[in-house]
Protein backbone atom coordinates (compact mmCIF):
# COMPACT_ATOMS: atom_id res chain seq x y z
CA UNK A 1 0.00 0.00 0.00
CA UNK A 2 2.53 2.62 1.25
CA UNK A 3 4.57 4.14 -1.15
CA UNK A 4 2.01 4.86 -4.28
CA UNK A 5 1.61 8.20 -5.03
CA UNK A 6 -2.29 8.61 -4.19
CA UNK A 7 -2.77 12.48 -4.71
CA UNK A 8 -0.82 14.43 -7.61
CA UNK A 9 -1.23 18.31 -7.88
CA UNK A 10 0.59 20.15 -10.84
CA UNK A 11 0.92 23.39 -11.75
CA UNK A 12 -2.70 24.51 -9.72
CA UNK A 13 -3.75 28.21 -10.17
CA UNK A 14 -6.80 29.85 -8.85
CA UNK A 15 -7.52 33.53 -9.22
CA UNK A 16 -10.61 35.17 -7.12
CA UNK A 17 -10.51 38.79 -9.09
CA UNK A 18 -7.37 40.38 -8.66
CA UNK A 19 -5.66 37.70 -6.05
CA UNK A 20 -4.20 35.16 -6.84
CA UNK A 21 -5.07 32.35 -4.11
CA UNK A 22 -3.25 29.67 -5.48
CA UNK A 23 -0.34 30.42 -7.26
CA UNK A 24 1.03 27.35 -9.52
CA UNK A 25 1.38 25.12 -6.62
CA UNK A 26 2.53 21.27 -7.19
CA UNK A 27 2.40 18.62 -4.90
CA UNK A 28 2.27 14.93 -4.38
CA UNK A 29 1.33 12.44 -1.64
CA UNK A 30 1.88 8.87 -1.05
CA UNK A 31 -0.14 6.46 0.43
CA UNK A 32 0.17 6.17 4.08
CA UNK A 33 1.33 9.86 4.50
CA UNK A 34 0.56 12.18 7.44
CA UNK A 35 0.98 15.67 6.31
CA UNK A 36 0.59 19.36 7.14
CA UNK A 37 0.40 22.31 5.36
CA UNK A 38 1.01 25.83 7.15
CA UNK A 39 1.17 29.56 6.64
CA UNK A 40 -0.59 32.42 7.75
CA UNK A 41 -3.90 33.22 7.57
CA UNK A 42 -4.93 34.26 3.59
CA UNK A 43 -2.18 31.93 2.46
CA UNK A 44 -4.68 29.87 0.67
CA UNK A 45 -4.47 26.93 2.68
CA UNK A 46 -8.61 26.51 2.60
CA UNK A 47 -8.76 27.16 -1.34
CA UNK A 48 -6.08 24.87 -1.76
CA UNK A 49 -8.16 21.86 -0.20
CA UNK A 50 -11.13 23.40 -2.09
CA UNK A 51 -9.85 23.25 -5.39
CA UNK A 52 -8.90 19.28 -4.50
CA UNK A 53 -12.08 18.58 -3.84
CA UNK A 54 -13.75 20.44 -6.15
CA UNK A 55 -15.73 23.04 -4.43
CA UNK A 56 -14.09 25.67 -6.62
CA UNK A 57 -12.84 25.19 -10.42
CA UNK A 58 -9.13 25.47 -10.98
CA UNK A 59 -8.06 28.08 -13.45
CA UNK A 60 -5.45 25.89 -14.83
CA UNK A 61 -3.67 22.98 -13.51
CA UNK A 62 -4.28 19.03 -13.06
CA UNK A 63 -5.62 17.36 -9.98
CA UNK A 64 -4.61 13.10 -10.06
CA UNK A 65 -6.22 11.36 -7.52
CA UNK A 66 -4.51 7.27 -7.84
CA UNK A 67 -3.29 8.19 -11.33
CA UNK A 68 -7.42 9.41 -11.95
CA UNK A 69 -7.69 12.89 -13.51
CA UNK A 70 -10.28 14.26 -10.93
CA UNK A 71 -9.64 17.79 -11.60
CA UNK A 72 -13.20 19.88 -11.62
CA UNK A 73 -15.13 16.78 -10.84
CA UNK A 74 -18.07 17.92 -8.58
CA UNK A 75 -18.09 17.05 -4.93
CA UNK A 76 -19.93 14.03 -4.55
CA UNK A 77 -18.21 12.08 -7.41
CA UNK A 78 -14.68 12.98 -5.60
CA UNK A 79 -16.05 12.24 -2.27
CA UNK A 80 -17.67 8.39 -3.93
CA UNK A 81 -14.10 7.86 -5.29
CA UNK A 82 -12.48 8.04 -1.78
CA UNK A 83 -12.18 11.60 -0.66
CA UNK A 84 -13.34 13.40 2.40
CA UNK A 85 -12.78 16.43 4.23
CA UNK A 86 -13.38 18.43 7.21
CA UNK A 87 -13.99 21.77 6.90
CA UNK A 88 -12.74 24.48 9.24
CA UNK A 89 -15.86 26.41 10.14
CA UNK A 90 -18.20 23.20 11.28
CA UNK A 91 -20.08 22.81 8.40
CA UNK A 92 -22.61 19.87 9.99
CA UNK A 93 -26.44 19.53 9.58
CA UNK A 94 -27.59 22.05 12.97
CA UNK A 95 -31.13 20.85 13.56
CA UNK A 96 -30.18 17.32 13.35
CA UNK A 97 -29.23 15.11 16.38
CA UNK A 98 -25.41 14.12 16.30
CA UNK A 99 -26.46 10.33 15.32
CA UNK A 100 -28.36 11.25 12.39
CA UNK A 101 -25.50 13.78 10.94
CA UNK A 102 -23.30 10.68 11.00
CA UNK A 103 -25.50 8.58 9.30
CA UNK A 104 -26.34 10.39 7.02
CA UNK A 105 -22.82 10.38 6.10
CA UNK A 106 -22.87 6.56 6.22
CA UNK A 107 -26.18 5.85 4.61
CA UNK A 108 -24.42 7.90 1.51
CA UNK A 109 -21.45 5.73 1.78
CA UNK A 110 -23.49 2.68 1.45
CA UNK A 111 -25.35 3.82 -1.55
CA UNK A 112 -28.56 3.86 0.41
CA UNK A 113 -29.81 7.26 0.12
CA UNK A 114 -32.35 5.79 -2.52
CA UNK A 115 -34.07 3.37 -0.74
CA UNK A 116 -37.92 4.82 -0.18
CA UNK A 117 -39.26 2.20 1.98
CA UNK A 118 -37.01 1.25 5.00
CA UNK A 119 -37.14 3.66 8.28
CA UNK A 120 -33.70 5.43 8.45
CA UNK A 121 -33.72 3.85 12.21
CA UNK A 122 -33.15 0.93 11.55
CA UNK A 123 -30.44 1.14 9.27
CA UNK A 124 -26.53 1.52 9.65
CA UNK A 125 -26.89 1.28 13.43
CA UNK A 126 -23.69 -0.44 13.95
CA UNK A 127 -21.40 1.84 11.77
CA UNK A 128 -22.89 5.14 13.26
CA UNK A 129 -22.02 4.20 16.48
CA UNK A 130 -18.47 3.23 15.87
CA UNK A 131 -17.88 6.38 14.31
CA UNK A 132 -18.95 8.19 17.11
CA UNK A 133 -17.52 6.07 19.44
CA UNK A 134 -14.13 6.31 17.96
CA UNK A 135 -14.75 9.94 17.91
CA UNK A 136 -16.08 10.81 21.22
CA UNK A 137 -19.55 11.48 20.88
CA UNK A 138 -21.22 9.25 22.10
CA UNK A 139 -22.85 10.93 25.16
CA UNK A 140 -23.80 13.35 22.75
CA UNK A 141 -25.39 10.95 20.34
CA UNK A 142 -28.69 12.36 20.79
CA UNK A 143 -28.29 15.78 20.98
CA UNK A 144 -28.88 18.49 18.37
CA UNK A 145 -25.93 18.76 16.97
CA UNK A 146 -26.37 23.04 16.66
CA UNK A 147 -26.34 22.35 20.71
CA UNK A 148 -22.91 20.85 20.85
CA UNK A 149 -19.94 22.50 21.88
CA UNK A 150 -17.92 24.03 19.16
CA UNK A 151 -14.60 21.17 19.85
CA UNK A 152 -17.38 18.46 19.84
CA UNK A 153 -18.84 20.16 16.80
CA UNK A 154 -15.40 19.75 14.86
CA UNK A 155 -15.37 16.49 16.26
CA UNK A 156 -18.47 15.69 14.55
CA UNK A 157 -17.37 17.19 11.25
CA UNK A 158 -14.44 14.35 11.65
CA UNK A 159 -17.08 11.81 12.22
CA UNK A 160 -18.78 13.22 9.19
CA UNK A 161 -15.46 12.58 7.00
CA UNK A 162 -14.91 9.39 8.55
CA UNK A 163 -18.51 8.21 7.61
CA UNK A 164 -17.43 8.59 4.12
CA UNK A 165 -15.04 5.61 4.44
CA UNK A 166 -12.02 7.71 2.63
CA UNK A 167 -8.59 6.54 1.35
CA UNK A 168 -7.43 10.31 1.90
CA UNK A 169 -8.77 12.83 4.61
CA UNK A 170 -8.41 16.64 4.59
CA UNK A 171 -8.77 18.04 7.61
CA UNK A 172 -8.83 22.13 7.28
CA UNK A 173 -7.45 23.37 11.44
CA UNK A 174 -9.18 20.29 12.80
CA UNK A 175 -8.26 21.68 16.45
CA UNK A 176 -9.86 25.21 15.58
CA UNK A 177 -11.90 26.29 18.61
CA UNK A 178 -10.64 23.19 20.62
CA UNK A 179 -9.32 23.49 24.41
CA UNK A 180 -5.80 22.51 24.77
CA UNK A 181 -6.64 18.79 26.47
CA UNK A 182 -9.67 18.45 23.47
CA UNK A 183 -6.85 19.27 21.25
CA UNK A 184 -4.64 16.86 22.29
CA UNK A 185 -7.05 14.04 21.99
CA UNK A 186 -7.74 15.07 18.48
CA UNK A 187 -4.45 14.88 17.14
CA UNK A 188 -3.75 11.41 18.83
CA UNK A 189 -7.14 10.12 17.13
CA UNK A 190 -5.38 11.44 13.71
CA UNK A 191 -2.30 9.90 14.38
CA UNK A 192 -4.24 6.79 15.40
CA UNK A 193 -6.69 6.85 12.39
CA UNK A 194 -3.30 7.20 9.93
CA UNK A 195 -1.46 4.61 11.94
CA UNK A 196 -3.86 1.93 12.53
CA UNK A 197 -6.19 2.47 9.15
CA UNK A 198 -3.56 3.22 7.16
CA UNK A 199 -5.80 6.60 6.57
CA UNK A 200 -3.94 9.28 4.54
CA UNK A 201 -4.27 12.59 5.98
CA UNK A 202 -3.79 16.23 4.96
CA UNK A 203 -3.99 18.77 7.53
CA UNK A 204 -3.91 22.40 7.92
CA UNK A 205 -3.12 23.81 10.88
CA UNK A 206 -2.00 26.97 12.35
CA UNK A 207 -0.55 25.75 15.89
CA UNK A 208 2.91 25.42 15.66
CA UNK A 209 2.92 22.23 19.09
CA UNK A 210 0.11 20.63 16.90
CA UNK A 211 2.31 20.71 13.65
CA UNK A 212 5.78 19.73 14.83
CA UNK A 213 3.91 17.05 17.02
CA UNK A 214 2.38 15.16 14.71
CA UNK A 215 3.09 15.68 10.86
CA UNK A 216 6.15 14.12 8.93
CA UNK A 217 5.82 16.10 6.30
CA UNK A 218 5.86 19.72 6.45
CA UNK A 219 4.68 21.76 3.20
CA UNK A 220 4.37 26.23 3.60
CA UNK A 221 2.48 28.40 1.54
CA UNK A 222 2.26 31.72 1.55
CA UNK A 223 0.34 33.97 -0.97
CA UNK A 224 -0.81 30.84 -2.63
CA UNK A 225 2.69 29.57 -3.45
CA UNK A 226 4.73 27.24 -1.98
CA UNK A 227 7.89 28.23 0.04
CA UNK A 228 9.35 25.51 1.32
CA UNK A 229 8.54 21.42 2.12
CA UNK A 230 10.37 18.76 4.34
CA UNK A 231 10.13 17.35 7.77
CA UNK A 232 9.11 19.51 10.70
CA UNK A 233 13.05 20.21 11.34
CA UNK A 234 14.19 21.48 8.35
CA UNK A 235 11.01 23.58 7.82
CA UNK A 236 11.77 25.08 10.95
CA UNK A 237 15.69 25.97 10.09
CA UNK A 238 14.69 27.23 6.56
CA UNK A 239 15.22 30.97 6.18
CA UNK A 240 12.03 31.57 4.47
CA UNK A 241 9.81 29.97 6.30
CA UNK A 242 10.96 31.67 9.29
CA UNK A 243 10.51 35.15 7.79
CA UNK A 244 7.25 34.82 6.91
CA UNK A 245 5.66 32.53 9.27
CA UNK A 246 7.52 31.42 12.10
CA UNK A 247 9.22 34.56 12.82
CA UNK A 248 5.50 36.04 12.99
CA UNK A 249 4.77 33.35 15.96
CA UNK A 250 8.40 33.99 17.79
CA UNK B 1 -44.57 -0.70 13.14
CA UNK B 2 -43.73 -0.98 16.78
CA UNK B 3 -42.89 2.90 16.57
CA UNK B 4 -46.31 3.07 14.47
CA UNK B 5 -48.81 1.82 17.86
CA UNK B 6 -46.75 3.03 20.39
CA UNK B 7 -46.17 6.54 19.62
CA UNK B 8 -49.29 7.21 17.01
CA UNK B 9 -52.13 5.45 18.89
CA UNK B 10 -54.00 8.78 18.54
CA UNK B 11 -53.69 8.25 14.30
CA UNK B 12 -55.96 5.25 14.66
CA UNK B 13 -58.48 7.03 17.09
CA UNK B 14 -58.41 9.29 14.07
CA UNK B 15 -59.25 7.50 11.18
CA UNK B 16 -62.05 5.29 13.14
CA UNK B 17 -63.64 8.69 13.62
CA UNK B 18 -62.75 9.28 10.06
CA UNK B 19 -64.60 6.02 9.14
CA UNK B 20 -67.98 7.34 11.88
CA UNK B 21 -67.94 10.59 10.30
CA UNK B 22 -70.37 10.26 7.33
CA UNK B 23 -72.93 7.99 9.69
CA UNK B 24 -73.25 11.37 12.17
CA UNK B 25 -73.12 14.39 9.98
CA UNK B 26 -75.06 15.61 6.98
CA UNK B 27 -74.38 15.45 3.83
CA UNK B 28 -72.86 18.88 3.16
CA UNK B 29 -70.00 18.46 5.78
CA UNK B 30 -69.33 14.92 4.09
CA UNK B 31 -68.61 17.19 0.57
CA UNK B 32 -66.74 19.17 3.12
CA UNK B 33 -64.70 16.19 4.72
CA UNK B 34 -63.70 15.28 1.40
CA UNK B 35 -62.25 18.29 0.36
CA UNK B 36 -60.26 18.11 3.21
CA UNK B 37 -58.85 15.21 2.32
CA UNK B 38 -57.97 15.66 -1.19
CA UNK B 39 -56.77 19.25 -0.85
CA UNK B 40 -54.78 17.74 2.42
CA UNK B 41 -53.04 15.34 0.20
CA UNK B 42 -52.28 18.25 -1.81
CA UNK B 43 -50.90 19.53 0.98
CA UNK B 44 -48.95 17.16 2.20
CA UNK B 45 -47.16 16.49 -1.04
CA UNK B 46 -46.54 20.16 -1.15
CA UNK B 47 -44.57 20.13 1.80
CA UNK B 48 -42.30 17.24 0.52
CA UNK B 49 -40.81 20.02 -1.28
CA UNK B 50 -41.47 23.26 1.26
CA UNK B 51 -41.00 21.17 4.68
CA UNK B 52 -38.41 18.54 3.66
CA UNK B 53 -36.38 19.85 1.01
CA UNK B 54 -36.78 23.74 2.49
CA UNK B 55 -37.74 24.99 -0.89
CA UNK B 56 -41.29 27.28 -1.45
CA UNK B 57 -42.96 25.93 -4.70
CA UNK B 58 -45.08 28.21 -5.74
CA UNK B 59 -46.76 26.32 -8.72
CA UNK B 60 -47.54 23.06 -7.00
CA UNK B 61 -51.17 23.43 -8.50
CA UNK B 62 -50.05 22.73 -12.00
CA UNK B 63 -49.12 18.94 -11.39
CA UNK B 64 -52.70 19.25 -9.56
CA UNK B 65 -53.86 20.21 -12.60
CA UNK B 66 -52.49 18.08 -14.59
CA UNK B 67 -53.61 15.30 -12.78
CA UNK B 68 -57.40 16.70 -12.55
CA UNK B 69 -57.37 16.61 -16.45
CA UNK B 70 -55.66 13.18 -17.06
CA UNK B 71 -58.68 11.28 -14.74
CA UNK B 72 -61.20 14.20 -15.72
CA UNK B 73 -60.65 13.00 -19.47
CA UNK B 74 -59.79 9.85 -19.63
CA UNK B 75 -62.93 9.42 -17.42
CA UNK B 76 -64.88 11.53 -19.91
CA UNK B 77 -63.72 10.69 -23.20
CA UNK B 78 -62.42 7.03 -22.89
CA UNK B 79 -64.76 5.52 -19.86
CA UNK B 80 -61.43 4.28 -17.81
CA UNK B 81 -62.06 2.34 -15.06
CA UNK B 82 -61.40 5.29 -11.98
CA UNK B 83 -58.20 3.43 -10.18
CA UNK B 84 -56.43 3.28 -13.61
CA UNK B 85 -57.52 7.15 -14.07
CA UNK B 86 -55.71 7.78 -10.78
CA UNK B 87 -52.77 6.00 -11.59
CA UNK B 88 -52.42 7.94 -14.91
CA UNK B 89 -53.13 11.19 -13.12
CA UNK B 90 -49.83 10.33 -11.28
CA UNK B 91 -47.67 9.49 -14.26
CA UNK B 92 -48.80 12.42 -15.87
CA UNK B 93 -48.16 14.42 -13.37
CA UNK B 94 -44.72 13.16 -13.01
CA UNK B 95 -43.49 13.59 -16.01
CA UNK B 96 -44.64 17.11 -15.72
CA UNK B 97 -42.65 17.34 -12.77
CA UNK B 98 -39.92 15.84 -14.57
CA UNK B 99 -39.66 18.03 -17.41
CA UNK B 100 -40.08 21.68 -15.12
CA UNK B 101 -38.70 20.26 -12.16
CA UNK B 102 -35.26 19.36 -14.24
CA UNK B 103 -35.38 23.32 -14.43
CA UNK B 104 -36.14 24.54 -11.26
CA UNK B 105 -34.07 22.59 -8.99
CA UNK B 106 -30.91 24.40 -10.92
CA UNK B 107 -31.68 27.37 -8.55
CA UNK B 108 -33.23 27.58 -4.88
CA UNK B 109 -34.69 30.36 -2.55
CA UNK B 110 -36.69 32.89 -4.23
CA UNK B 111 -35.43 31.96 -7.75
CA UNK B 112 -36.96 28.78 -7.12
CA UNK B 113 -40.01 29.96 -6.38
CA UNK B 114 -40.25 31.92 -9.45
CA UNK B 115 -39.68 29.84 -11.32
CA UNK B 116 -42.12 27.13 -10.12
CA UNK B 117 -44.73 30.18 -10.24
CA UNK B 118 -44.03 30.55 -14.06
CA UNK B 119 -44.28 27.00 -14.87
CA UNK B 120 -47.57 26.70 -13.31
CA UNK B 121 -48.46 29.76 -15.57
CA UNK B 122 -46.98 28.41 -18.45
CA UNK B 123 -49.32 25.55 -17.81
CA UNK B 124 -52.28 26.75 -17.22
CA UNK B 125 -52.04 28.95 -20.34
CA UNK B 126 -51.66 25.87 -22.11
CA UNK B 127 -54.82 23.95 -20.93
CA UNK B 128 -56.70 27.35 -20.87
CA UNK B 129 -56.26 27.60 -25.16
CA UNK B 130 -56.36 24.84 -26.19
CA UNK B 131 -59.47 24.04 -26.54
CA UNK B 132 -59.56 20.96 -28.90
CA UNK B 133 -58.10 18.97 -25.95
CA UNK B 134 -59.12 20.68 -22.60
CA UNK B 135 -61.99 22.36 -23.45
CA UNK B 136 -60.34 25.63 -22.76
CA UNK B 137 -61.53 27.64 -20.51
CA UNK B 138 -65.08 25.84 -20.60
CA UNK B 139 -63.23 23.58 -18.46
CA UNK B 140 -64.83 19.81 -18.77
CA UNK B 141 -68.13 18.72 -17.04
CA UNK B 142 -69.71 15.82 -16.52
CA UNK B 143 -67.20 14.03 -14.89
CA UNK B 144 -69.23 10.95 -13.15
CA UNK B 145 -68.14 9.00 -10.49
CA UNK B 146 -68.45 5.34 -11.55
CA UNK B 147 -71.41 2.84 -9.87
CA UNK B 148 -71.83 3.29 -6.05
CA UNK B 149 -69.22 6.12 -6.03
CA UNK B 150 -71.78 8.76 -7.46
CA UNK B 151 -73.17 8.91 -3.61
CA UNK B 152 -71.18 11.52 -1.43
CA UNK B 153 -70.69 9.19 1.22
CA UNK B 154 -69.11 6.02 -0.72
CA UNK B 155 -66.98 8.37 -2.55
CA UNK B 156 -65.85 9.81 0.93
CA UNK B 157 -65.02 6.25 1.66
CA UNK B 158 -63.06 6.18 -1.45
CA UNK B 159 -61.27 9.18 -1.13
CA UNK B 160 -60.44 8.33 2.96
CA UNK B 161 -58.95 5.03 1.25
CA UNK B 162 -56.91 6.34 -1.32
CA UNK B 163 -55.55 9.58 1.01
CA UNK B 164 -54.53 7.30 3.84
CA UNK B 165 -52.75 5.31 1.19
CA UNK B 166 -50.68 7.62 -0.29
CA UNK B 167 -50.54 9.50 3.61
CA UNK B 168 -48.35 5.97 4.61
CA UNK B 169 -46.75 6.12 1.82
CA UNK B 170 -45.31 9.30 2.07
CA UNK B 171 -44.75 8.87 5.69
CA UNK B 172 -42.67 5.43 4.63
CA UNK B 173 -40.69 8.10 2.43
CA UNK B 174 -40.54 10.62 4.92
CA UNK B 175 -38.57 8.67 7.58
CA UNK B 176 -36.64 6.74 4.97
CA UNK B 177 -32.89 7.94 4.05
CA UNK B 178 -34.35 9.36 0.86
CA UNK B 179 -36.49 11.42 3.05
CA UNK B 180 -33.58 12.47 5.46
CA UNK B 181 -31.33 13.05 2.67
CA UNK B 182 -33.97 15.51 1.48
CA UNK B 183 -33.78 16.75 5.15
CA UNK B 184 -30.08 17.05 5.06
CA UNK B 185 -30.62 18.83 1.74
CA UNK B 186 -32.71 21.43 3.41
CA UNK B 187 -29.87 22.13 6.24
CA UNK B 188 -26.88 22.01 4.36
CA UNK B 189 -26.72 21.65 0.22
CA UNK B 190 -22.89 22.28 0.51
CA UNK B 191 -22.20 19.40 3.31
CA UNK B 192 -24.42 16.67 1.45
CA UNK B 193 -22.67 17.36 -1.70
CA UNK B 194 -19.03 16.45 0.34
CA UNK B 195 -20.94 13.35 1.29
CA UNK B 196 -20.83 12.04 -2.09
CA UNK B 197 -24.88 12.96 -2.84
CA UNK B 198 -25.49 14.44 -6.28
CA UNK B 199 -28.06 17.04 -4.44
CA UNK B 200 -29.21 18.35 -7.85
CA UNK B 201 -30.12 14.88 -8.50
CA UNK B 202 -31.83 13.99 -5.34
CA UNK B 203 -33.70 17.09 -5.17
CA UNK B 204 -35.22 16.50 -8.98
CA UNK B 205 -36.27 12.82 -7.71
CA UNK B 206 -37.71 14.16 -4.33
CA UNK B 207 -40.05 17.54 -6.76
CA UNK B 208 -41.29 14.49 -8.95
CA UNK B 209 -42.50 12.46 -5.99
CA UNK B 210 -44.36 15.37 -4.94
CA UNK B 211 -45.41 16.37 -8.29
CA UNK B 212 -46.83 12.82 -8.51
CA UNK B 213 -48.89 12.59 -5.32
CA UNK B 214 -50.46 16.14 -6.06
CA UNK B 215 -51.41 14.79 -9.71
CA UNK B 216 -53.03 11.99 -7.26
CA UNK B 217 -54.95 14.58 -5.29
CA UNK B 218 -56.20 16.67 -8.45
CA UNK B 219 -57.31 13.22 -9.85
CA UNK B 220 -59.47 12.58 -6.95
CA UNK B 221 -61.23 15.86 -7.37
CA UNK B 222 -62.62 15.88 -10.94
CA UNK B 223 -65.36 12.75 -9.94
CA UNK B 224 -66.13 14.83 -6.85
CA UNK B 225 -66.77 17.93 -8.29
CA UNK B 226 -67.83 16.64 -11.55
CA UNK B 227 -66.06 19.27 -13.63
CA UNK B 228 -62.52 20.71 -13.67
CA UNK B 229 -61.39 24.02 -15.48
CA UNK B 230 -58.30 25.50 -15.74
CA UNK B 231 -58.31 27.47 -12.87
CA UNK B 232 -57.35 24.36 -10.78
CA UNK B 233 -53.17 24.98 -12.26
CA UNK B 234 -53.66 29.09 -11.67
CA UNK B 235 -52.08 30.38 -8.97
CA UNK B 236 -54.59 30.94 -6.19
CA UNK B 237 -54.56 27.17 -6.30
CA UNK B 238 -50.91 26.92 -6.00
CA UNK B 239 -51.30 29.16 -2.79
CA UNK B 240 -53.70 27.46 -0.83
CA UNK B 241 -51.44 24.14 -0.24
CA UNK B 242 -48.87 27.35 0.77
CA UNK B 243 -51.46 28.57 3.77
CA UNK B 244 -52.25 25.30 4.54
CA UNK B 245 -48.92 24.42 5.20
CA UNK B 246 -48.40 27.69 7.27
CA UNK B 247 -51.43 27.31 9.14
CA UNK B 248 -51.08 23.45 10.14
CA UNK B 249 -47.55 23.99 10.90
CA UNK B 250 -44.43 22.84 7.72
CA UNK B 251 -42.16 20.59 10.55
CA UNK B 252 -44.23 17.57 10.98
CA UNK B 253 -46.11 15.17 8.74
CA UNK B 254 -49.65 16.14 9.49
CA UNK B 255 -48.95 19.98 9.75
CA UNK B 256 -50.57 20.94 6.15
CA UNK B 257 -53.18 17.81 6.83
CA UNK B 258 -54.17 19.61 9.95
CA UNK B 259 -54.33 23.06 7.72
CA UNK B 260 -56.53 21.78 5.63
CA UNK B 261 -59.38 20.58 8.34
CA UNK B 262 -58.91 24.24 9.77
CA UNK B 263 -58.79 25.95 6.13
CA UNK B 264 -61.39 23.84 4.51
CA UNK B 265 -63.46 23.73 7.61
CA UNK B 266 -63.71 27.17 7.85
CA UNK B 267 -64.46 28.28 4.40
CA UNK B 268 -66.84 26.52 4.71
CA UNK B 269 -68.22 27.71 7.34
CA UNK B 270 -67.48 31.11 6.67
CA UNK B 271 -68.88 31.52 3.47
CA UNK B 272 -72.18 30.19 4.66
CA UNK B 273 -72.48 33.86 6.03
CA UNK B 274 -70.48 36.23 4.26
CA UNK B 275 -68.62 36.87 1.36
CA UNK B 276 -65.36 38.14 3.02
CA UNK B 277 -63.75 34.56 2.68
CA UNK B 278 -60.10 36.03 1.71
CA UNK B 279 -60.47 39.19 4.60
CA UNK B 280 -60.66 36.55 7.32
CA UNK B 281 -58.26 33.59 5.87
CA UNK B 282 -55.82 36.46 5.41
CA UNK B 283 -56.55 37.66 9.34
CA UNK B 284 -55.84 34.00 10.09
CA UNK B 285 -52.76 33.61 8.40
CA UNK B 286 -51.42 36.82 9.99
CA UNK B 287 -52.34 35.71 13.18
CA UNK B 288 -50.66 32.13 12.83
CA UNK B 289 -47.67 33.63 11.38
CA UNK B 290 -47.25 36.64 14.08
CA UNK B 291 -48.35 34.14 16.97
CA UNK B 292 -47.60 30.70 16.18
CA UNK B 293 -45.01 30.31 13.80
CA UNK B 294 -44.61 27.16 14.13
CA UNK B 295 -47.81 26.71 13.04
CA UNK B 296 -50.77 24.75 14.84
CA UNK B 297 -49.13 21.57 15.16
CA UNK B 298 -45.96 23.31 15.90
CA UNK B 299 -47.78 24.67 19.32
CA UNK B 300 -48.96 21.18 20.02
CA UNK B 301 -46.13 19.62 20.31
CA UNK B 302 -44.74 22.40 22.63
CA UNK B 303 -47.55 21.63 24.67
CA UNK B 304 -48.14 17.89 24.94
CA UNK B 305 -45.27 15.28 25.09
CA UNK B 306 -47.68 12.50 23.72
CA UNK B 307 -47.74 14.55 20.00
CA UNK B 308 -44.28 15.44 19.82
CA UNK B 309 -42.08 13.80 16.62
CA UNK B 310 -38.76 12.82 17.14
CA UNK B 311 -36.98 15.72 16.03
CA UNK B 312 -38.17 18.05 18.59
CA UNK B 313 -38.20 15.14 21.40
CA UNK B 314 -34.47 15.11 20.66
CA UNK B 315 -34.70 18.57 21.71
CA UNK B 316 -36.58 18.25 24.30
CA UNK B 317 -34.54 15.75 25.98
CA UNK B 318 -31.44 18.14 25.10
CA UNK B 319 -33.32 21.10 27.39
CA UNK B 320 -33.92 18.52 30.01
CA UNK B 321 -30.23 17.29 30.00
CA UNK B 322 -29.43 20.95 31.06
CA UNK B 323 -31.74 21.15 33.31
CA UNK B 324 -30.25 18.69 35.38
CA UNK B 325 -26.42 19.17 35.06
Amino acid sequence: MSGEVILNVENLNKAFGGLQATDNVSYEMMTGELSAIIGPNGAGKSTFFNLITGYHAVDSGKVFFKDRDITNWPPYKITRLGIARAFQVSNIYPRLTTYENVRQATLAQQRRTLNFFTPANRLAKKETMELLEITGLSQQANMISGNLSQGDKKRLELAIALGSKPELVFLDEPTAGMSGEETQETMELVKRLNREIGLTILFTEHDMSVVFGYARRLTVLHQGAIIAEGTPEEVRDNEEAQRVYLGEEA
Amino acid sequence: MEILTKKYWWLGLVFIGALALPLVVGEFWVHVAIEILILGLFAVSFNMIFGNMGQLSFGHAAYYGVGAYATGLLLVRASVPLPICLAASMVAAGICALILGYFCVRLTGIYFAILTLAFGQLLYYIIFQWYSFTGGDDGLQGIIPPGALFSATYYYYFALFVVTGALIAMWYVNESPFGYTMRAIRENADRTRFIGINVRRYMLINFVVAGMFAGLAGGLWGPFNRSIAPDLCNWHQSGIPVFMTVIGGPLGFFGPMIGSIIYTFLMAFVTGFTEYWPLTIGLVIMFVVLFMPGGVLGLVEQKMKVFRSRDLEARGDRSAETERS
